[in-house]
């Protein structure tokens, strides 16, 4: 019972992670109608900038966080003035192709800067906390805590924001959107913010739970896509249900199936979904 | 010498660049003619070359096999072991969304990269599988490599003629039309399904077949000796650098991207030691931007699709 | 002078046209309904009026502005607002949030307006926290015509506002049109019910084919024997 009960603990917090990369793929899918393959490097990227803002610039985790995150919501806003938006007439499926483009070239990017070996944010070594038989990471408390405050401050600016308003509107229907008379490029430019915010939160959160690696966004890719999917696409409080969902499927797994096939869960919710609840278990387009 | 070196490595690009074109025509199966999204390439691949390594190398207390078996009954096997996976998967998937497609197969890909990985019993981990037996052995070194040459044309030949004539037949019409426009095609009665399963299928078999022309081609396998990702996006780039849906571009953008490839390779050897650890990535990143730059200003590619000229139909058949 | 005047709409979505000359001509104030069979093209030249066709001949102009190619958005900016017949309001929104996406393009204060709407739609005000996606079909299209009432237009495009309402739900919807005339909108509308639409309409027009093949006011095409017997029901 206690080994289920740590198992959850770790599901929590995994998908925590997953659910911070899930928020932005279900925005981006709902919005722009394209699955966004790079996303998972993102993640990577936004880790990698927060280790520059430790390494180079000196900062303490937490400023380093905020900028890795503020450069990363940059860069996908860049990637999309510069590619996406001039790629979008062209329909969907281009969109798909350029941006696992995206992810190779984010990918490679973060090699040539940063090598290929495995790197720390350096932070102290923290023993675990014990209540009875469970062991809790300070780390992982952090990690669930600033994921509730951001996924709740979401909450707040896409219920109370005229632009986040709009955002849900987009995401029901970006025709009757633009119809409406909604600067629909201007909603676009929010998106990217917020999913490249986001995802590299999750990247940064991964890394500080793990290891920097430069596959470390592109491996968790398929339990993000997952959770977007369980959850419906383009429902925000799905995405987070669904990321919490993958995470502790995932880890609960590990109790019958070998680790290395913990993907294999992710894939398993994809198909499920896919195939008998095509609009997710929360419902969603 | 020198002129001897070259040619030899000629034969070897040649070699390499043609069983890129024989994964490249596979996935214009799937992604030129049915508009299936595939990133699971790297899997099917793996599949044919996997098979063909078990069935042909000597027997080997490492992994299951081997059975010394014939050049030709490795490949053989290797085209329909890797079709019967993706059949079994197809069914799932195949009827799927693009994009969702595309995810599935992400996870397909992937689960395929673990077994190899982790099944040891199967195929000796990430050790990998040596001693891949060589055709054409008896011919000496130079006979040898140019003898496997003339094999990887000969195979993009007649691949390339079968699939043209898929493609002008009935069914590459379907296949188009379905990738165009699924409802009309709903409408008109077709098993949509089957249809994508067909194609979903034969490129699959197709990339099965060029993984076990590979594996006898290096003579080794593991799943670190290439990085699937690396594979499946290169493929991915040749197509679209060549033109989605017409099979001799599928075939020119192969020998164009690879010729890109081994030059840049000439170019980041100069590059000082340090640096050279990372000349692949460079090599990935200068490829991810000849993608882009062809996506945005040259989205049909080198040679666009023409769609085939329409067949006289007989007016009695038609009613 | 006229608010909308278009002439000689060619165009449609892919290589065939489905316009192939239109006219379409609506004066402040007016209620002008548009009839014809099915496949007509009603509900494209509707839609070629705000942008959303691609057009290949003809010219469209707004107030004295030449909006031909401008961007819907901007066609918002000058008065115009079009309602679509299918998929017209945000259905995880709440009725509320739809009337303010309405008014997306205003920066001032939209609050008088918002109370203004739930006073001319009271069936709204009773639902302004519940989501649209939950209302019925005549409650959205209720939902959908103060979305776009919130740009404050001076020409409402209705694409076949009653289309799958119940008969009381026909009537209810024509008599808040018919209010939101009353308070200065011109209305522009592709209707089924032809009969009841022309009976408030001050002219109308008959589309066949994607062209105009005939004209005149409400009263004389009701009036009209062989268009009475062959778009309106005998």
């Amino acid at each position: 019972m206690g080994e289920i009960l740590q198992l959850l603990v770790y599901g929590l917090v995994t998908g925590g992670i997953y659910a911070l990369g899930a928020i932005g793929v279900s925005l981006v899918f709902a919005i722009l109608r394209f699955a966004h393959f790079a996303h998972g490097d993102l993640m990577t990227v936004g880790a990698y900038l927060a280790l520059f803002g430790i390494t180079t610039l000196g900062l303490p985790l937490m400023p380093a966080f905020a900028l890795g995150a503020l450069l990363t919501a940059l860069l996908t806003v860049a990637v999309d003035r510069l590619l996406y938006r001039r790629l979008r007439r062209n329909g969907a499926v281009v969109l798909l192709v350029s941006s696992f483009g995206v992810a190779l070239i984010l990918r490679s990017l973060v090699q040539l800067v940063w090598g290929p070996e495995n790197l720390v944010y350096g932070t102290a070594i923290v023993p675990p906390w014990r209540l009875g038989e469970l062991r809790i990471r300070p780390v992982h408390l952090a990690i669930l805590v600033t994921g509730v405050v951001l996924v709740t401050a979401l909450h707040l600016f896409l219920t109370r924001s005229r632009i986040g308003k709009a955002m849900r509107a987009m995401a029901d229907d970006p025709d009757l959107a633009r119809i409406a008379g909604i600067p629909t490029e201007r909603v676009v430019v929010w998106t990217w913010l917020l999913a490249g915010g986001l995802a590299a939160t999750a990247g940064m959160f991964l890394a500080l739970d793990t290891r920097l690696n430069p596959l470390l966004g592109w491996n968790v890719l398929l339990p993000v896509f997952a959770a977007a999917l369980v959850g419906g696409i383009g429902n925000v409080h799905g995405a987070v249900v669904g990321g919490l969902v993958l995470g502790v499927a995932s880890e609960l797994s590990t109790a019958v199936l070998p680790a290395v096939y913990k993907p294999a869960v992710a894939f398993a919710a994809i198909v499920a979904v896919l195939v008998w609840r095509p609009r997710g278990l929360l419902g969603g387009r | 010498m020198e002129l001897v070196g070259l040619a030899s490595f000629l034969v070897f690009f040649l070699t390499l660049a043609g069983i890129y074109a024989l994964v490249t025509l596979g996935l214009n199966v799937q992604w030129g003619f049915a508009g299936q999204f595939d990133i699971g390439i790297a899997g099917f691949w793996a599949v044919g070359a996997y098979t063909t390594a078990i069935l042909t190398t000597p027997p080997s207390p490492f992994h299951l096999g081997g059975f010394g078996m014939p050049f030709t009954v490795g490949a053989a096997a290797a085209t329909l072991l890797a079709a019967l996976v993706a059949l079994a998967v197809g069914r799932i998937c195949v009827d799927l969304r693009t994009d969702y497609l595309a995810i599935a197969t992400i996870g397909i890909g992937e689960i395929l990269r673990l077994v190899l990985k982790n099944e040891e019993w199967l195929t000796n981990g990430v050790r990998g599988i040596a001693g891949i037996p060589r055709p054409f052995a008896d011919l000496g070194r130079t006979g040898q490599a140019l003898a496997f040459l003339a094999l990887v044309l000969a195979a993009i030949a007649t691949v390339h003629a079968l699939l043209e004539r898929a493609r002008r037949a009935p069914w590459g019409r379907v296949q188009r039309a379905i990738r165009d426009d699924e409802t009309a095609v709903l409408a008109v009665g077709r098993d949509v399904r089957r249809f994508r399963l067909e194609s979903f299928v034969l490129g699959a078999a197709v990339m099965g077949f060029a993984g076990a022309v590979h594996a006898h081609f290096v003579g080794f396998i593991s799943p670190e000796a290439f990085d699937p990702l690396y594979t499946t996006f290169l493929v991915w780039v040749m197509l679209v650098v060549g033109g989605s849906g017409n099979n001799l571009g599928a075939i020119l953008g192969a020998f164009a991207v690879w010729a890109i490839w081994s030059l840049a390779q000439f170019v980041t050897a100069w590059l000082p030691l340090e640096w050279a650890a990372r000349a692949g990535a460079l090599r990935v990143l200068l490829v991810g931007v000849l993608l882009q730059a062809v996506l945005l200003w040259r989205p049909q590619g080198l040679l666009p699709e023409r769609p085939p000229p329409p067949v006289v139909r007989d007016e009695r058949e038609s009613r | 002078m006229s608010l909308l005047e278009a002439r000689g709409l060619r165009g449609g979505y892919g290589d065939t046209d489905i316009l192939r000359g239109v006219d379409l001509v609506v004066g402040p104030g007016e209620i002008v309904v548009v009839i014809g069979p099915n496949g007509a093209g009603k509900s494209t030249a509707l839609r070629a009026l705000f942008g959303l066709v691609r057009l290949r001949a003809g010219a469209v102009r707004f107030d004295g502005h030449d909006i031909t190619h401008r961007p819907p958005e901007s066609r918002v900016r000058l008065g115009l607002a079009y309602v679509p017949q299918e998929r017209n309001v945000f259905p995880s929104l709440t009725v509320e949030e739809n009337l303010q996406m309405g008014a997306f393009v205003r920066r001032d204060d939209i609050r008088s307006d918002l109370e203004r709407l739930f006073e001319l739609f009271p069936v709204l005000a009773e639902r302004r926290r519940q989501r649209a996606g939950t209302l019925s079909g005549g409650e959205r299209q209720m939902v959908a015509i103060a979305r776009a009432l919130m740009t404050r237009p001076r020409l409402l495009l209705l694409d076949e506002p009653t289309a799958g309402l119940s008969l009381r739900s026909v009537d209810v919807l024509f008599a808040r049109i018919a209010a939101v005339h009353r308070e200065g909108v011109a209305i522009l509308m592709v209707e089924q019910n032809a009969r009841k639409a022309l009976a408030m309409a001050h002219r109308g027009y008959l589309l066949v084919g994607g062209a105009n093949r005939f004209e005149d006011t409400g009263p004389a095409l009701l009036a009209h024997p062989g268009i009475a017997e062959m778009f309106l029901g005998g």
